[in-house]
Formats: C-alpha cells, structure tokens, sequence
C-alpha cells in the first residue's frame, strides 16, 4: 500500500517537474505513470540490492516505457524521457555529500559522493542500453495504421 | 532559375531556424541534425549537410547545379520547453506528408517560437509542488512536505526573477543552493518541519540539471562527443555550484553556532 501511495507522490512530482519543461499537457499522464514506474522499480529492489542496481533497473523500466510512449504517440522521446527519469537522478546522495564534507565527515562524503557517481553511471549504462534496442523493436506499440508504422521504420527514434 | 535559387534559399533558412528551435529548447543532437537533413532532402536539396554543437549550427550546401549557401549560427542555451520540441517533429512529420511550401514552413516554425510556455505563476507552483513530492519521497513526512513546498516556490521564485535574468549561471545555482538551505533552515528553527535534511533534499530538486544530464548521455551514446561532453560539463558544474552553495550556508551556521546545530 505505502508502495503504490509513494508511486503516486512521485507521479505527482514528475508531472511537477514535466510542466517545469514545458511538456504539452496532454502527455502529463504518460510522463506521471513512467515517473511513478520509475520509482516503484527502484524502491522495491533498493531493499534487496545495492543502490546502483536498483537505479540500473528503474532506468530501464523508464526508458523502455518512454520508447513505447513515443512510438505510441509518435513524438519525441526526450519528452517523456527527461520528466520521468528525474526522480533517479541522484540529488539526494549530492546533497548527504556536501553536508559530510561540511561536518568534516571526510569518509563519509568519499563513501556518499562515490556512491552518487556509480548511480550515475548505471543511469548512464540504463540509457544507452535501451537505446541500443533497433526501433523496429518497439514497433508493436504504434497504432494499428499501416502508414504510421512504415513512417516509424524509416524514422529512427 | 533565379526563382529555384530563391526557393533553396528559404528552404535552408527553414531548415537552419527548424534546427535553431530544437536546439534551443532542449534537443538532441542526433535530432536537429537529422530534421535539418530531412527538411533540406524533402525540397529536393542533396547536398546539404550540417554540423551541430551544442551551442551553435553549422550548415553548408552547394554542388555543381546547387548555389552555394553557408551559415553559422550561434544559439545559446536557454530555458527547456519541450512542447517546442515536440511542435517542430510534428511539423516536420507534415512536411513529409503534405505539400507545405517553404515559406509556409517558415511561418510554421515562427508561430513554434513565438509559442507562449506555462505562465510564471504555474511554473512557481508546479516547482512547489515538486519540491513536496520529492521531500516526502526521499524520506520526509507532511510536514517537512509542506515546508519544502513553500521553500520550492521561493526558490523558484528567485530563479524566475533574479538568478536567470541577472545572475551567471555559476552564481545563480550557487545562491540557489544556498537560499534553500537558509530557507529550510528558518523552517526547520521554526519548526515547520522536522528533518532539516529531507526539506533540502526535496527543495533542491528544482535546479538539479536533469534535462542536461540526460542530454549529455545520450548524446555520447550517439556519438556526438563534443556535444555530449560540453553538456556534460554544464550539469557536473550545476551539481557541483548547487552542492557548493548548500555547504556555504551551512559552514556558515557551523561557525556561527559552534558545530552545535548541525
């Protein structure tokens, strides 16, 4: 229950950040439910695994769905991609970093700030994993309009 | 003749501001060179090719039966609005079905620029909002929440109207940082909220540069280096200023305090 209730907050908050970069409001619903997935993936496996994995894995449930989002609704990716990848960035570590290096904690902010640099490396290797993916992959997503799909095939991304 | 010349003329102009408006707003980079392609290519122009930084286009064209045709653009990074972006791909989506002429694409590409975003006031909020949502995930209960609410719209609030008109970007994000840590930290005093930590942590949501982060990845993964690093090394500086400035105010307050408050 807190799970689903925590996956609307960050819905909410993706929406939030979304309208911030001017997404049209009509995929705002799109935006919210990859942001919220994004979220629910990293929360449940952060209590089994390591930070960096769980962040791997909640990259590329978002990605994934943002592919599908856009072949769906045949616009950018950047849109969905951008809002709903926002609450894995690691500000959270960045900020225990410099409140460590203030409090003279010098081992702690290395451990902290290492520990947001390798969440940001598995965003990274989330991203570019995804994206390896042919868009031929995600074509099941398209409307069932013959012509749409041919357009997607010779469009790349 | 002298009519083709001028039509290629404005088909390239389409095509440059197409580029300039993508660019502009938060694009990729694999995307404006490839739209610009596909403008240039639907007109009938072969020998167009384009090189794109991440501040600024180059376009050349011209052959043996095409004029010869050279701009340069300088665009500098401004805000994101990604309805823009999406404006300028539906359009050139059209221009491939339907027979737009090049001036009509232009007029096209002026009414995306001239598109109004979100309202200050809309923007401000949703910054509020935000900033809640992320405090209440990151471990924060309602009532830091809220106090992290009122500390995102005034954040934004600064940035709107004093850090982006006014200030460098170093410096913006630096006061950004430090404007939220002595806002939460007013709160906090006046027991607003209950975790100083969390209130922060959700307030400065706001200025983390995700939209550059993201870019920058994925422009390396497309191969476009230069790009992809100069982006890069603009969300690791915005990091680093924002970090800066939440350790300025609170080096201040451990001087100031004796060590005792933190």
């Amino acid at each position: 229950m807190t799970a689903f209730c925590e996956m609307a907050v960050a819905a909410l908050g993706t929406v939030a950040f979304a309208l911030l970069f001017g997404v049209p409001a009509i995929y705002y619903p799109y935006c919210g439910l990859i942001g919220g997935t994004g979220w629910l993936v990293y929360s449940m496996l952060v209590q089994g695994f390591s930070e960096p994995t769980a962040a791997l894995f909640a990259t590329i449930a978002v990605i994934f769905l943002s592919r599908i989002c856009a072949v769906r609704k045949q616009c950018p990716v950047t849109i969905f991609l951008i809002s709903g990848i926002f609450p894995l960035v690691p500000g959270a570590l960045l900020y225990w970093t410099a409140y460590y290096i203030v409090t003279d904690d010098t081992a702690l902010a290395a451990r902290t700030g290492f520990l947001a640099v390798k969440v940001a490396v598995a965003i990274v290797l989330g991203i570019v994993f995804v994206f390896e993916l042919p868009q031929g992959f995600f074509r099941f997503a398209a409307k069932k309009n013959k012509q749409a799909i041919e357009e997607k095939g010779r469009k790349k991304r | 003749m002298n009519e083709r010349k001028e039509e290629e003329r404005e088909v390239l102009d389409a095509a440059m501001l197409a580029g300039h408006i993508l660019l502009e707003n938060g694009a990729e980079i694999f995307r404006v060179e490839e739209t610009m392609d596909r403008i240039c290519r639907h007109y009938g122009i072969e020998s167009c090719s384009s090189f794109v930084l991440s501040n600024g286009i180059f376009t050349t064209a011209g052959n043996k039966r095409e004029e010869i045709f050279a701009k340069v653009q300088h665009i500098p990074v401004s805000g994101t609005h990604l309805d823009r972006v999406a404006a300028v791909n539906q359009l050139s989506r059209e221009i491939e079905a339907g027979s737009f002429t090049p001036s009509a694409v232009i007029e096209r590409l002026d009414q995306i620029q001239q598109m109004s975003g979100k309202s200050k006031k809309m923007q401000i909020l949703a910054s509020g909002v935000g900033s809640a949502c992320f405090c209440y995930l990151f471990g924060g209960n309602i009532k830091d929440a809220a106090a992290a609410f009122c500390s995102g719209v005034l954040l934004y609030w600064y940035v709107i109207f004093i850090a982006s008109p006014h200030l460098s970007k170093l410096v913006g994000n630096i006061g950004g940082g430090a404007l939220v840590t002595a806002l939460c930290t007013i709160f906090y005093k006046l027991s607003l909220g209950d975790h100083l930590n969390y209130m922060i942590i959700g307030s400065i949501m706001p200025l983390i540069p995700g939209v550059a982060f993201t870019n920058a990845i994925r422009d390396i993964a497309d191969g476009d280096y230069i790009a992809g690093s100069v982006r890069m090394m603009d969300a690791l500086l915005v990091f680093f200023c924002i970090a800066m400035g939440v350790g300025l105010v609170f080096g201040l307050l451990h001087r100031f305090t004796g060590g005792g408050f933190l």
